[in-house]
């Protein structure tokens, strides 16, 4: 199976960016970030401490509705967790993300995006890397669905997953923490165990049983893996005055 | 929400003098555009435009709906554009903003009104159903002249959009799909485009294409939109200092010439893609060997 591509900071204007495309799903997401930025008065009234932050999804061929709003809020709330909103320079200021769908089929209006919530989650979390946002941890999400033989497929692509018994996407950090759960359809406890173990398989790359062995190797071949490499490469390319000069 | 970061002193006297002695920023001549990149994405109307820094991405849709019912033979279309944190800092994500209207406001001139595209072709069944044709233009990047690289790119999706075949058998109307008969083009009836004009020193100085710290320092701007026949088919001077008549007059000629450049590069790009899918297409078709990977030497 091909994986997916990514590429960082490739916008002018904005503080980072990045391109995520999932070829699985056919998806392309365009993300940009901005922090720390001064946010009007009226809206860090709540926690004055910490950095507020701010998500806009923005569809491709239609104009945003309760759908994208909704995945905002979810958006909101897994990546404002990892943001270190207290480091200094950050209390009382936003990081606003951005995120375009350029490419891929549209979401009926009114449906769920759950299809769309890994590749969503890892543009904005790479054009956080991006834009230096300092962050506790990084992320890794995968889309599971359950078929009607109870076979559980990895990104299933739109046809697939509309056909799904139920949809799971699951983000598990850095750290081996389940940071997000979001399922639809009907499923038991069983399923969503055997679910819970493969994506931690997918995105740590570690074995099937749930058993995570996982030093400060790169394992390529889980989300986790390529999420690293593509910020190895960032940092790489940022440093190649410094590596020359070795 | 903040603001665009202003222009120094300095840096606006600097532009002044400069364009004084006819110099530009950049180098170039008062009638010249930026280099200009336009590409194509996987599907039919993905236009990918840059112009110098500016960065638009255009997306072409097509949906079947009802017509509005005063007009019953039209089918829809809009243009829609939504600027967000993304294109520059200070744009904020939701909100609308003086050049988002503006921006709006002449594509939709240009483009729109002018009857570019043929919305009676779009009309399938008389007040029953029609094409709603979209199109949708995301800034990635901002650096001036938004209004022409949105309707130089606007123009070529519109070129290049291909919506699927639909006919109505017996009062029922039967959408094809895309693998069932080839899509159907857009009827484009002429091609206009518009040419911002920047005003300098007493509108001595008048330039094409600014960039953002030009627009910065300009006192009054100069809008036309024209077609490769040379039919004007909007001129505006909205705000700032008053410019000659005549100026108006030879500025046309110009953004004429310009139009017709652009278009010519725009056919060549469009051609290219074109052939190549067409090639893809038909190669797809007719082999019947497996992929097979080729061993180096």
């Amino acid at each position: 199976m091909v994986g997916p591509t990514a590429s960082l900071s490739i916008l002018q204007r904005a503080d980072g960016s990045a391109t995520y495309k999932c070829p699985a799903t056919g998806y392309t997401i365009l993300s940009a970030v901005n922090g720390p930025v001064e946010l009007p008065g009226r809206r860090d009234a709540l926690k004055p401490e910490d950095a507020t932050v701010e998500v806009f999804v923005k569809p491709g061929t239609t104009t945003g509705g309760v759908g994208e709003r909704a995945i905002e809020t979810t958006l909101k709330s897994v990546l404002g967790d990892i943001v270190l909103g207290r480091e200094k320079g950050f209390p009382r200021r936003g990081v606003v993300l951005t995120l375009n769908i350029v490419g891929g089929e549209n979401v009926e209006r009114g449906d769920s995006y759950l299809t769309l919530l890994p590749a969503l989650l890892h543009a904005g979390l790479l054009a956080m890397i991006s834009a230096s946002i300092p962050l506790s941890m990084t992320l890794s999400a995968v889309l599971l669905g359950v078929t009607d033989s109870g076979e559980i497929v990895q990104n299933p692509s739109p046809a697939a997953a509309k056909s799904a018994v139920s949809l799971h996407v699951l983000a598990i950090s850095s750290k081996d923490h389940l940071l997000l759960n979001q399922s639809r359809g009907r499923f038991d406890f069983d399923t969503w165990e055997l679910i819970r173990a493969r994506a931690l398989s997918i995105c740590q790359g570690a074995a099937n049983d749930g058993d995570v062995a996982m030093g400060e190797g790169t394992n390529t071949a889980s989300v986790n893996g390529f999420i690293r490499e593509t910020a190895e490469d960032q940092i790489y390319s940022a440093y190649a005055h410094k590596l020359d000069s070795i | 929400m903040s603001k665009e970061a202003q222009l120094s002193v300095a840096e606006r006297d600097f532009i002044l003098e400069a364009l004084r002695q006819d110099v530009r920023l950049d180098g170039r001549k008062p009638d010249e555009y930026r280099p200009l990149d336009i590409s194509f994405g996987e599907e039919y109307g993905h236009v990918n435009l840059q112009l110098g820094k500016t960065h638009v991405i255009v997306r072409i849709s097509a949906e079947v709906t009802k017509p509005r019912d005063d007009r019953p033979f039209d089918g829809l279309f809009n243009i829609n554009m939504e600027l967000t944190n993304m294109g520059s800092p200070a744009w904020e994500s939701g909100r609308s903003n003086d050049l988002e209207a503006a921006v709006t406001h002449t594509l939709d001139r240009v483009i729109r009104h002018s009857n570019a595209l043929d919305t009676e072709s779009l009309c399938i069944l008389k007040g029953v159903s029609c094409w709603s044709i979209r199109a949708d233009v995301h800034v990635l990047d901002y650096d001036g002249n938004l209004t022409d690289a949105a309707c130089i790119a606007t123009m070529a999706g519109l070129q290049h959009f291909r919506r699927p075949d639909a006919v109505v058998r017996n009062g029922q109307v039967i959408v094809y799909g895309v693998e069932q008969r080839v899509p159907v083009a857009l009827n484009i009836t002429h091609k206009p485009l518009s040419v911002t004009f920047h005003t300098y020193n007493d509108s001595k100085h008048i330039i094409l294409d600014a960039t953002l710290k030009e627009e910065q320092a300009a006192e009054g701007d100069l809008v036309i939109g024209i077609n490769n026949a040379g039919d004007l088919c909007y001129v505006s001077k909205i705000q700032g200092a008053p410019v000659d008549a005549m100026a108006i007059v030879t500025k046309t000629s110009v953004a004429w010439e310009k139009v017709k450049t652009l278009n010519a590069t725009m056919d060549k790009v469009l051609q290219a893609d074109l052939a190549k899918r067409a090639k893809v297409g038909m190669a797809d078709e007719s082999r019947a060997t497996n992929d097979r990977e080729v061993q180096p030497e």
